[in-house]
């Protein structure tokens, strides 16, 4: 399964799962980051870095632990 | 009439907060800025409004501190309107809030911030259709331009008076139902003035609060147990998650049906924001741009702290012409003069570039970006890239540092953070690295020293980590777009962290001075010195004579290097101190105990018992170090 760690930059994802506790999940809610939402990967995360997402037009940064744990699936 | 700004985080509420009661808090480009919140009174024609600037919050669900603070003070009825800030340019994530504060119930007006934001992003907002939709007035700003914000006064009014409190939004039928359902059996009255709809909706999110408010009505938890259950089975997942993803799809309808999505400007802002977190580019940049910030404080510090200085060391040259040298009231008015230019002339000086420097990187949006490119070397240590921020506050002044760990989510990575902080050498330990080390030393001694300074950190980070092990889940942030900081701006802000100084720590430097001015009086200097001098003679190498100003630089920091040329008598230390001792001398000085101004902001922010483990660390580090240091010089 692939998740937001391992997709390369300026790809187009669909969020398909967030495993994790029911903090983590409404963390990423309230950034606007749910289950079935597209993101688009800005940059990569790089020697274990944190990933860069766009989202509605907004931008969020998550570490590599929690983009471990969001599963997705890559669009075209 | 009472007005609370309710927002996101980053919305702007303290910049309208501050352009209309003049500036009162600190805004930052930066996720979490404001914790607590602020009162202020406005005086507009007749009328005094009384405005009330909220931390930002994501949601009303009581997630973090800020989130309950804020959820308690609209409950309590305070506040006669709310208004809901949003940025305009996250408009759908926003609207999620926007629907929670509908759920309360109580006066609002929508107000669309950084609409010229929007506009760049390709989004063209209705604010027309979206008032109709909640029934509410809905006003469009630009608050750092401040554009629209006279509409805020008086949109309030209207919602105030005409009770335009936001229309109910419907979720699907089978949740409205299960609504209906709890609303029935809500005891009357249970809390006054809050909403039972509100009260239904959290009961059914299964809020932990609420429950434990309502542990005493069995008949009713049971029911909303089992109802949760019937959603759990039905819908597939938590009932809480249902929730909120019910408001989530009425979000993502109102958000269509207001807003026509274009094509965003490609600007010049966003392949500058590319470079600075390129992967390759960002990190020479970084070093670049912190070493311009630390050049430019240095440059302009040296030059406003030598006339400054030369002004007041003439004026106590002179000072026995007018006073009997002898007398007591002579030490006490010297004492008053040396710790007046102490603050005035050491400190000020090199805090007004540095906050000037922080302001523009903030007000920029660097700051969020930094935290994004560090997270992984902060990851070693155990942090994550939030921690950056505290860390370079603190090389200008350890205490704003360690208050703004307020901004990081966990209360352990809080602690370590702030426990960390203390060891950055701040201005005041800057000045006594530069003018010992780097004056009888030299450049490549003093650039040594840094490192050394931040590898002891991060180590020191490494073993907080093996004992307090990393739980947090890491690095969630917002990156707000990249701005153009506005000069007016700039300068108040400058002119509030500078404020906060000048009352907190300067009358500290002037009573401590006094304190040491009546020491010398008395000759106690002298006793003390020898109370000490198995610790400064035996365990450091140091001249007895040091012992003092080891123990006033609790006080001030800085203090310590100056005192060394008053307990010597001498303006060369090099002819009563060797190379070796200065070294000595300064490493003790960066790691040993914190200044009284930053145990005061520990005690405020981590509590007594903490501080206390902080500072006996401390203690502990500076003399390992500075003992080990003396062993290793001593064998060349």
């Amino acid at each position: 399964m692939k998740t937001l760690v391992n997709i390369n930059d300026r790809k187009k994802v669909k969020i398909l799962k967030i495993s994790g506790g029911h903090r983590i999940r409404q963390h990423l809610q309230c950034l606007g980051i749910h289950i079935g939402d597209i993101v688009t990967i800005k940059k990569s995360s790089f020697l274990g870095g944190p990933v860069l997402l766009e989202i509605n037009g907004c931008d969020v940064a998550l570490g590599k632990g929690i983009a471990s744990k969001i599963e997705v699936e890559e669009l075209e | 009439m009472k007005i609370a700004f309710l927002g996101q985080p980053n919305a702007g509420k303290s910049t309208i907060f501050n352009g209309l009661a003049g500036y009162k808090t600190i805004t930052a480009n930066f996720p979490g800025q404001t914790v607590n919140y602020t009162i202020s009174k406005v005086r507009l024609g007749d009328e005094i409004f009384e405005i009330v600037d909220l931390p930002g919050i994501y949601s009303l669900t009581a997630l973090d501190k800020a989130e309950i603070e804020t959820r308690n003070f609209i409950l309590s009825g305070q506040a006669d309107v709310v208004i809901n800030i949003i940025d305009a340019s996250t408009l759908s994530r926003s609207l999620e809030l926007t629907l929670q504060i509908a759920e309360l119930q109580v006066p609002m007006v929508i107000c669309l911030n950084m609409i010229d934001e929007a506009k760049r992003k390709g989004l063209d907002i209705n604010s027309e259709k979206l008032s109709k939709i909640f029934g509410v007035p809905v006003i469009e700003t630009i608050a750092n331009k401040g554009i629209g914000l006279d509409k805020i006064f008086t949109s309030a009014k209207e919602a105030y008076f005409n009770k335009l409190i936001p229309k109910m939004q419907s979720f699907h039928k089978d949740i409205e139902n299960y609504i209906s359902e709890i609303e029935k059996i809500i005891p009357a009255n249970f809390i006054p003035k809050v909403p039972i709809r509100y009260l239904a909706i959290k009961l059914l999110e299964g809020d932990r609060e609420l429950f434990e408010e309502m542990k005493i009505y069995n008949d009713l938890l049971n029911k909303v147990h089992k109802i949760r259950e019937e959603i759990k089975i039905s819908h597939g997942s938590p009932a809480d998650t249902v929730i909120s993803s019910e408001r989530h799809a009425l979000t993502m309808n109102i958000f269509e049906e207001v807003t026509k999505i274009g094509e965003p400007t490609k600007t010049l802002r966003e392949k500058i924001d590319d470079i600075l977190t390129n992967k390759y580019l960002g990190y020479p940049l970084l070093i670049f741009i912190l070493f311009l910030i630390f050049f430019m404080v240095f440059e302009v510090g040296k030059i406003i702290e030598e006339p400054i200085i030369s002004i007041f060391d003439s004026f106590i040259q002179k000072l026995p012409q007018y006073i009997s040298p002898e007398s007591f009231s002579f030490f006490i008015v010297k004492g008053l003069l040396e710790g007046f230019s102490g603050g005035l002339g050491v400190a000020i000086p090199y805090l007004i570039p540095f906050f000037i420097g922080l302001t523009i990187l903030e007000d920029i949006g660097y700051l969020p970006r930094m935290a994004f490119l560090m997270d992984t070397i902060m990851h070693r240590i155990g942090l994550h890239g939030k921690s950056v921020l505290p860390f370079i506050v603190s090389y200008g002044c350890n205490v704003p540092g360690v208050m703004a760990t307020r901004i990081l989510e966990s209360p352990r990575d809080r602690f370590i953070t702030a426990a960390l902080s203390v060891f950055v050498p701040c201005a005041a330990r800057t000045t006594v690295i530069f003018g010992l080390v780097g004056a009888y030393i030299g450049g490549v001694a003093t650039a040594a020293l840094y490192f050394f300074n931040i590898l002891i950190i991060m180590i020191l980070g490494a073993i907080f980590t093996k004992f307090i092990p990393e739980i947090t889940p890491g690095l969630i942030m917002e990156i707000p777009p990249l701005r153009i900081p506005t000069f007016k701006n700039m300068l108040m802000k400058t002119w509030l962290r500078l404020k906060d100084f000048m009352l907190v720590a300067w009358p500290l430097l002037v009573i401590s001075s006094v304190i040491l001015s009546c020491l010398e009086f008395f000759q106690l200097d002298i006793l003390l010195n020898k109370i000490f001098s198995p610790l400064v003679t035996w365990i450091l190498g140091l001249p007895e004579k040091s012992g003092i100003t080891l123990i006033f630089g609790i006080l001030r920091k800085e203090l310590s290097m100056i005192m060394l040329f008053q307990a010597f008598d001498t303006t060369n230390l090099s002819t009563v101190m060797t190379k070796i001792q200065m070294i000595i001398f300064t490493i003790f000085i960066i790691f040993y105990i914190p200044c009284i101004g930053t145990i005061g902001a520990l005690i405020k922010e981590l509590g007594t018992k903490r501080t206390v483990l902080i500072i006996i660390i401390s203690i502990f580090i500076a003399l390992t170090l500075s003992s080990l240091a003396r062993l290793i010089l001593s064998l060349f």
